[in-house]
């Protein structure tokens, strides 16, 4: 049975649609990625899946429920959201930060427990930042803060936790390091993830690694394609999509085959409008 | 090992609440007329009912004029300090105080038009708190765009608000008997707790009391809030409903400080702020330590404006000459504690 399930969603801001008809369903363990241009509506998605917007018309459900139904509260059960970027403001300790990923659980006057803060620590090393966990978390690099966020939504304890965009502003190796953090997530915890990305490698890396992959293309509103890595992310759609010229590359190492997008160049923006 | 943070705590709340009362205890001791320490626990305890008049004066001294006066001092600065550090929390701005939703110049207008309608200091009092509610009342509805209220639009009704309120005393100066009215006005705005009696901490204290209590049952949701909306919906809470509710509690313990002393502006600025360079910035800690901050400070700069000079130095002057400076060493010392 879908985990999440989304059934023709339709939203938009004043007289105009961000998107429409947009279905799609994730499965446990699964990841589930959303590819398109910058301004596209993926976080926009994301929100209405987060319940920040209403959906115009359709439904998401969660585990069988309707979202729009939920309360905050509740929802908060079922998803986790770790942000594209954050905004840090006071210097909360690492900790501090990761028990807020208890509220959902914590009463109303209530501040969390000593078995949160053993959960807060577990999390933090999953993550492999335990040792971070009393320094202030605005001096934390772009790497150590996002995994810092990884670990607040665990903390949650969701069946799924929704990445919007989480390798942005990172290094070369801090963006490997938070994908393989993902890989081995959902490998040890069967979480399932969805995620907002700008890089269809990243999409191919999961599925290199045999996690369970779906990508969905979105273009002007709509879905373009929704499937597997290698089924979706071809030289055509790249096209499409992007109005580039791509090349599909494979390397063998280790008797594993790892796919590869390799750009070539842009094309004349008229012919791709 | 686990004996070692519950100790830690204990001993934490102990200070927490030990150091106001050691200020109290001391402001009743100082004043034109000083009292020596060993007095004070015999006039607390009802001794020295003898009736001779060295003794009934001692009473009135501490019972009548002393304590009301630290009492309601503390009150005022409990509530000044723990409302400036929660909206610090919700507007995720270390720059905000506790009147930026306009409650201070609210409340002003509202003493000032007691002052000159009425020209009696009974009616002030409920003006006062009226207007000071108002005003944040009506930032609020300015701030909620989209039915939703995101931190800058609450921010901007509140610099509206106030302008408005500010330009309304003024208007009202204007007008006012410049003999009789106009310094009472004056001075009012300047704050004091000079009148302090019992009457004001039951007007006043419950509406204090109440916000305080307010905030300290929320604290550790203003971490959550100062995330950000979009954070802390997900997260799980109800950010329309947690961020309304903070505001109306700082509303209730602010508007009923004014009311009783008039404008006493810095307490609601800085003293989160050295709460922050002492304990950090978790508000489950934060919120107490700057009731209890707030109102130490209250009380030992109201005790300095009561013997400095041969007449009273207004709150408002007071709090920002001693403070300026204190704040100053604080942060050379503490580096400013992670900012």
């Amino acid at each position: 049975m879908a985990l999440v399930q989304i059934e023709n969603a339709r939203f938009g801001y004043d007289g105009t649609d961000i998107f429409r008809d947009l279905s799609f369903t994730v499965s446990k363990g699964e990841i589930f990625c959303l590819l398109g241009p910058n301004g596209c509506g993926k976080t926009t998605l994301l929100d209405c899946i987060l319940g920040t917007h209403r959906l115009r018309e359709g439904s998401i459900t969660i585990n069988g429920q309707d979202i729009s139904t939920l309360r905050s509260g509740r929802i908060a059960h079922h998803l986790a959201y770790v942000p594209q970027t954050h905004e840090r403001t006071f210097p909360y300790t690492v900790k501090e930060i990761v028990l807020m990923g208890r509220a959902a659980y914590t009463g109303v006057f209530g501040s969390p427990s000593r078995a949160d803060a053993e959960l807060a620590e577990s999390a933090l090393e999953t993550v492999g930042v335990q040792h971070l966990q009393n320094r202030p978390y605005t001096r934390l690099s772009g790497g150590e803060g996002q995994l810092v966020m990884i670990a607040r939504a665990l903390v949650q304890e969701t069946p799924v936790i929704i990445l919007d965009e989480p390798t942005a502003h990172l290094d070369f190796r801090n963006e490997l390091i938070i994908l393989e953090k993902i890989v081995e997530l959902v490998r040890d915890t069967g979480v399932s993830i969805i995620m907002a990305t700008h890089f269809p490698n990243h999409i191919f890396y999961f599925e290199n690694k045999f996690i369970a992959t779906q990508v969905a293309l979105l273009h002007e509103g709509r879905f373009l394609d929704v499937g597997s890595p290698g089924e979706t992310l071809t030289e055509n759609t790249m096209e499409m999509l992007y109005g580039i010229e791509t090349r599909i590359m494979s390397h063998s190492s280790d008797g594993i085959e790892h796919k590869q997008i390799l750009p070539i160049n842009t094309m004349d923006i008229k012919y791709h409008a | 090992m686990s004996a070692g943070p519950s100790w830690k705590k204990i001993v934490t709340y102990s200070v927490l609440v030990l150091a106001p009362v050691l200020c109290i205890v001391l402001s009743l001791c100082l004043g034109r007329y000083p009292l020596p320490i060993s007095a004070i626990p015999g006039v607390l305890l009802g001794k020295f009912s003898g009736g001779d008049q060295i003794s009934e004066m001692y009473r009135t001294i501490v019972w009548d004029i002393r304590m009301p006066r630290a009492l309601l001092g503390a009150l005022v600065g409990g509530s000044l300090a723990v409302s400036g550090a929660a909206f610090q929390g919700l507007f995720r701005n270390p720059l905000v105080s506790s009147g930026i939703l306009g409650v201070s110049s609210g409340a002003g207008f509202g003493a000032a038009l007691a002052i000159l309608l009425f020209n009696n200091m009974a009616a002030t009092y409920p003006c006062a708190l009226g207007f000071g509610m108002l005003a944040v009342f009506l930032s609020y509805m300015i701030g909620r765009v989209y039915k939703k209220t995101p931190a800058i639009m609450l921010v901007l009704g509140g610099v509206i608000v106030s302008s408005v309120f500010s330009a309304l005393v003024s208007f009202t100066k204007y007008v006012a008997d410049p003999y009789e009215q106009l310094p009472t006005i004056v001075f009012w705005l300047m704050g004091s707790l000079a009148s302090a009696g019992y009457r004001d901490i039951q007007f006043a204290g419950i509406p204090m009391l109440l916000g305080m209590a307010g905030l300290l049952g929320i604290r550790w949701r203003i971490n959550v809030l100062s995330m950000g909306d979009k954070e802390a919906h997900a997260l799980g809470i109800n950010t329309t409903w947690t961020k309304g509710f903070v505001v109306f509690c700082a509303t209730l313990a602010t508007a009923g400080a004014v009311c009783v002393s008039g404008v006493i502006g810095w307490v609601g600025l800085v003293i989160p702020h050295i709460g922050r360079m002492l304990v950090g910035n978790n508000n489950t800690v934060l919120i107490p330590v700057s009731i209890s901050l707030g109102a130490c400070f209250l009380i030992l700069v109201d005790n300095l404006g009561r013997i400095l000079t041969g007449s009273e130095i207004p709150l408002g002057i007071l709090t920002a000459l001693v403070g300026g400076p204190f704040f100053v060493y604080l942060l050379k010392k503490t580096k400013g504690g992670g900012w």
